[in-house]
């Protein structure tokens, strides 16, 4: 019976076994089950209900609790077909009939049978989540940007997200450029508007995130630190090697923001074009 | 022994008549409006202050896409508000946002609770000092409350959020207010109050310009999850007619916002400086405008 319990496991570790990942952009009926229209994700929840029903088969299959076994087949049958209505773009990837098959097996208390109408059943689930679940993990589960808006600390104007990066680095490699070139007032000037451009990002973190100890981890003390450096170093007579330094200890919360939020925020961009 | 049982069935009947004049629905969370029926000026006050505002504002909709991002929610249309301790969000008429059960209705005792000590025969009433105290705004106001007690200030939040009216009826409904006295009542505007010139101190030390909050105990401007801002402008004017201008955005979200006796430092373009110039404006976190706080010409 034991068997039973590694086909899932094998299973599981073939969805992703691809050297060729296609994202395509989820069906739009899908939307009614994530925010902003739903906080109470019924698609992902449904899918965790039928694989934990898939586990309640295989466990009471492997203490030869035959009724309960049945018990989460017919629950699982309920919910896949339940799913199968939810999003109609998606409804060719399930087949009602292999659920009735796996009741039926397990119905008939033999294990082999079980075994093949799980397999049968789990490759619909398989091939769904090839085609789709990774798309719906980016473009569903990380925040959209499209509506996050932020004020320039230098010239007032309100810019969308990508934007105000842009102006912010722009500064940046304005101070670069002129303190590589000795034209240091430019330096300065540049390197300030980069300072408070960098300390603006802050206003960006808090539309989402209202616990302050998840904004810390990027933009906490060693970025403030890192800030507060190249400030006293641009306030006196700027050091190329000093300033490039501070930058560094800076830039680092860049890549721990977009090592996090840059792909998921690409894909979406990517699809609202 | 006579005397003694009359004595006791009146004092039965006088319960018996205080149950008479309960209204139920009043211990069952009833919307604001029904609060109206009594306490109809006070009910117009809160529907002008952004308490009233707090659920149904477009800004704090969009801001949480559409009432998506549920953990902003519980302050906005809280369940029932206790000091210290962040509400959980309620059920029903969250339209109301910040109503009058939200702050004054408790599970516990099934009563109104305000600062007062008053007769109601409709509902219920206990006097709870507690309203008095800046931590009954704690729960949802907390880091301006965290900046409050750092300054040591004992003004309490209600001292200039919910300014006194004097003595005034506390219920319109006629004939019933003919039998209550005029109470000391406070505003339930929630005023947000903007700081006046006076509020920030504004010098030159050398080549640093000094901007020091020191009239408002808590960070200016402040807010616990919204974006109010200050706008800052700094036109310097060196000794040989050089003009420089500095612009600088401080709100709580970018942690720059000024502190209570703190100064906040500008270092300034120019070593020999003839003359700066301040402009100071602000801007509301729901409000699409600013309003001039301070303009002022300082020389070293």
């Amino acid at each position: 019976m034991r068997k039973f319990l590694s086909f899932f496991v094998l299973s599981a570790g073939l969805v992703f076994a691809e050297e060729k990942i296609v994202l395509k952009k989820p069906p739009s009926s899908l939307d009614k089950y994530y925010p902003p229209a739903s906080t109470k994700f019924e698609f992902l929840s449904n899918m965790h209900a039928m694989s934990t029903a898939f586990y309640g088969i295989n466990a009471n299959i492997n203490e030869g609790n035959w009724e309960k076994a049945l018990m989460w087949a017919q629950k699982l049958k309920e919910i896949y077909v339940k799913t199968s209505k939810m999003v109609p773009e998606w409804k060719n990837y399930f087949k009602p009939e292999l659920a009735d098959a796996l009741v039926n097996a397990v119905k008939s208390k033999d294990t082999d049978k079980v075994i093949k109408a799980s397999r049968n059943l789990g490759q619909t689930c398989a091939k769904c989540h090839r085609d789709n679940e990774l798309v719906v993990k980016l473009y569903y589960h990380f925040p959209s940007f499209d509506k996050v808006k932020l004020e320039d600390p230098i010239d007032f104007m309100e810019y969308e997200t990508g934007k105000y990066m842009k102006v912010m680095t722009n500064s940046l490699k304005a101070l670069k450029v002129f303190l590589s070139q000795g034209d240091l007032d430019r330096a300065q000037e540049e390197g300030m508007n980069f300072i408070e451009r960098a300390r603006g990002l802050r206003a960006m973190c808090s539309k989402c995130h209202t616990n302050k100890l998840s904004e810390e981890v990027i933009l906490g003390k060693n970025f403030e630190e890192g800030l507060a450096k190249l400030e006293k170093l641009l306030s006196e007579t700027p050091k190329k090697e000093e300033v490039f330094q501070a930058l560094g200890q800076v830039t680092i919360s860049c890549a721990k923001c977009h090592n996090v939020h840059l792909a998921p925020a690409m894909v979406r961009e990517a699809f609202s074009r | 022994m006579i005397g003694f049982l009359l004595l006791l069935l009146l004092l039965a009947s006088c319960q018996k008549f205080d149950e008479v004049f309960i209204e139920e629905d009043l211990l069952q969370r009833p919307q604001a409006k029904r609060c109206a029926d009594c306490h109809a000026d006070i009910y117009k006050e809160w529907l002008k202050s952004r308490h009233a505002k707090a659920w149904v504002s477009e800004h704090f909709k969009f801001e949480t896409e559409n009432y998506s991002k549920t953990k902003c929610l519980s302050c906005h249309a809280p369940h029932q508000v206790d000091p210290d301790k962040k509400p959980v969000l309620r059920v029903e008429f969250r339209r109301d946002g910040v109503s009058c059960v939200a702050c004054h209705f408790k599970e516990e005792t099934m009563a109104m609770h305000g600062p007062l000590k008053v007769w109601s025969p409709p509902h219920p009433s206990i006097q709870d000092l507690n309203y008095l105290k800046s931590n009954f705004c704690a729960g949802c106001h907390q880091e301006t409350y965290k900046e409050w007690k750092l300054t040591k200030v004992q003004k309490s939040c209600q001292s200039c959020h919910m300014p006194s009216l004097g003595k005034k009826d506390l219920i319109q409904k006629f004939p019933f207010h003919l039998f209550h006295l005029a109470k000391p009542r406070t505003s339930h505007e929630f005023p947000s109050l903007k700081a006046k010139p006076d509020d920030i101190q504004i010098k030159i030390e050398g080549k640093k310009l000094l901007i020091t909050n020191v009239g408002v105990p808590h960070n200016l401007p402040t807010a616990d999850q919204g974006e109010p801002k200050f706008y800052l402008v700094v036109k310097a004017t060196s000794k040989d007619g050089k003009v420089k201008t500095i612009r600088r955005i401080l709100s709580p979200q970018r942690k720059n916002a000024l502190v209570y006796g703190r100064p906040f430092v500008i270092t300034l373009p120019f070593e020999h400086i003839d003359k700066v110039q301040v402009e100071i404006h602000r801007k509301l976190a729901w409000a699409k405008e600013r309003d001039l706080i301070l303009r002022k010409e300082l020389t070293p």
